[in-house]
């Protein structure tokens, strides 16, 4: 490694020397002075000439005293510094033009969908109000639990349906609602609106600490997706006690689930599902494939 | 775990069972069925000892095995007057079983068994089972469970029209005999009408009509196999029929 060492300091001094000598070639003779002078700089040349002789000898010496090494040495990532760094082989021209694509892309998509959900009127619980229109809050926030109360012990009438209402998360109310031995639900209010429905079947654990799992049933997880659009669909913001007695007598026709054939075909099984879809306006059974025949 | 509904399925003339299970498992996959491996349900049938003398039938215990619930033992025991006593134990009970050859022993020739393809269409789990007893051929019996629903009233209809979706036989309108209405005792001595069909199920259920099942298969070899040694194959079976079921245990062991 020493002798490394000092065969590169002698091929720096080497050029070092190269430079300065041919530097003062350039620089010339100030051009005035007459022989004196001129061989003076003829003198200063053939001096630095023979330095540079005797160090070319000096690195040919030590070049061949190297010897060539066993194992190949290890430059950690200097090692990179040899390969190809031709920016046509490398080919990340391309690939920076696509990035910047699709970056441009994204910007542009999210803008349209951040247009678009602000004028979305499926978001219901954090209205988003422009100054220009600042509208009396929702009635439906409400967080009077007594007239939660009154208005779930006021649906609290159809036979065969029980609701168990506990508060986990402060004010708000979840209820429980067990429709004969067919089938459970999950409520989650917020205030008077229902923000979430989980619907499980009748031998499956549905308690306040697991209120998001879904059923491990088809059905019921077809049911459950059925009842988050009629959740949509009966949410009304000027009358939301009205939305909740009517999301809940539309719940409790469920209860027929298995019973009744579908109005359509006329058969009780479609794809290895029962009629899963209820008309919410008439409470007719419908395969999901019949409905919007 | 829901309404499990079983199923004997006639075997047309001159048709081998496989032949049949292997249409009925093509029709399912066509139907737009998934195969899910395979199922075994086995009995055993211990006979107490020694027998009455009075002529009383025999106190039987039936142990029997589901692969759906492999981690239990499911015994039922028949006093022989048609009451019948119910048990869910854990898988050690086989053992316990062994230790009791004093007061009950194994009938190793009646050991029965239900096992073939299990297939799953939707919420329903359809299994096609061919019956064996001592390695010989029975019969299919056909399992078709709907696993959301766990009262069969209300989901009768459902399982009645895929169980003739596939069958291609028609179905009887009616619950099957195992929840048909029937009187029973209450605890205070009064008869009561009581419908099976609203109960909600259990596995135990399951279990009971597959002994229902293998008893009517039992039988049916019993008489059989009667006609067949009598009929004149000759001296050496003349002596057989002892092999078969003895008369006292067979009532043990179906319902009188």
């Amino acid at each position: 490694m020493d002798k490394l060492n000092s065969t590169l300091t002698a091929v720096k001094n080497l050029r070092s020397n190269v430079k300065q000598c041919f530097e003062h070639l350039a620089d010339g003779t100030d051009g005035e002075g007459g022989e004196e002078s001129r061989n003076k700089f003829v003198h200063d040349f053939q001096e630095r000439f023979g330095a540079i002789n005797s160090q070319l000898r000096e690195v040919e010496q030590l070049i061949n005293g190297l010897q060539v090494p066993p194992t190949a040495y290890s430059l950690g990532n200097t090692a990179y510094l040899a390969q190809e760094t031709s920016q046509d082989r490398q080919a990340l021209y391309p690939q920076l033009v696509n990035s910047y694509k699709w970056i441009d892309k994204v910007h542009d998509h999210s803008f349209l969908a951040f247009n678009n959900l602000n004028q979305n009127t499926l978001r219901r619980s954090y209205n988003y109000c422009s100054q220009k229109r600042q509208r009396l809050p929702f009635s439906s926030f409400n967080n009077d639990p007594d007239h939660i109360d009154k208005l779930l012990s006021e649906i609290n009438t159809a036979p065969h349906t029980s609701y168990r209402i506990f508060r986990p998360f402060g004010t708000n109310a979840v209820a429980i609602v067990t429709i004969s031995n067919v089938m459970k639900a999950a409520i989650v209010f917020k205030g008077v609106l229902i923000e979430w429905v989980t619907v499980k079947g009748f031998d499956e654990p549905l308690e306040h600490d697991d209120l998001w799992a879904e059923s491990r049933y088809e059905v019921f997880r077809k049911v459950q997706e059925h009842a988050h659009s009629a959740m949509l669909h009966f949410f009304s913001p000027t009358l939301p006690d009205l939305a909740v007695k009517s999301y809940v007598t539309w719940l409790n026709s469920h209860i027929k689930l298995f019973l009744e054939p579908c109005k359509r075909c006329g058969k009780f099984v479609a794809n290895g599902l029962p009629p899963t879809w209820r008309d919410l306006r008439t409470l007719e059974p419908f395969h999901e494939e019949c409905r919007n025949c | 775990m829901g309404v499990t509904v079983l199923q004997p399925y006639p075997l047309p003339e001159g048709k081998s069972g496989a032949h049949i299970i292997d249409q009925l498992g093509k029709r399912l996959l066509a139907l737009g069925a998934t195969h899910s491996g395979q199922f075994l349900v086995d009995c055993e049938t211990f006979i107490s000892t020694p027998q009455p003398h009075n002529g009383a039938p025999g106190r039987a215990v039936h142990v029997l095995h589901n692969s759906e619930y492999p981690a239990s033992t499911f015994s039922i025991i028949d006093n022989g007057t048609g009451k019948q006593v119910s048990l869910v134990a854990d898988n050690i009970f086989d053992l316990l079983m062994l230790k009791m050859t004093n007061t009950f022993t194994s009938k190793k020739q009646t050991k029965i068994e239900s096992r073939g393809a299990r297939f799953e269409y939707g919420d329903f789990v359809i299994k096609l089972g061919s019956v064996t007893m001592m390695e010989h051929f029975k019969g299919i019996l056909i399992e078709i469970e709907y696993k959301s629903c766990v009262i069969l009233a209300y989901c009768w209809e459902m399982i009645r029209e895929v169980l003739q979706g596939f069958l291609g036989i028609g179905v009887a309108k009616e619950f099957p005999s195992y929840f048909a209405t029937q009187t029973i005792m209450t605890a205070m001595g009064q008869q009561q009408l009581h419908a099976k069909h609203n109960d909600i199920y259990e596995p135990m259920d399951t279990v009971k009509q597959y002994l229902e099942q293998f008893t009517n298969y039992r039988k049916h070899v019993a008489l059989h196999g009667g006609m067949v040694s009598g009929g004149g194959q000759g001296g050496p079976t003349v002596g057989q029929p002892g092999v078969h079921i003895p008369p006292s245990s067979m009532v043990g062991m179906g319902r009188p």
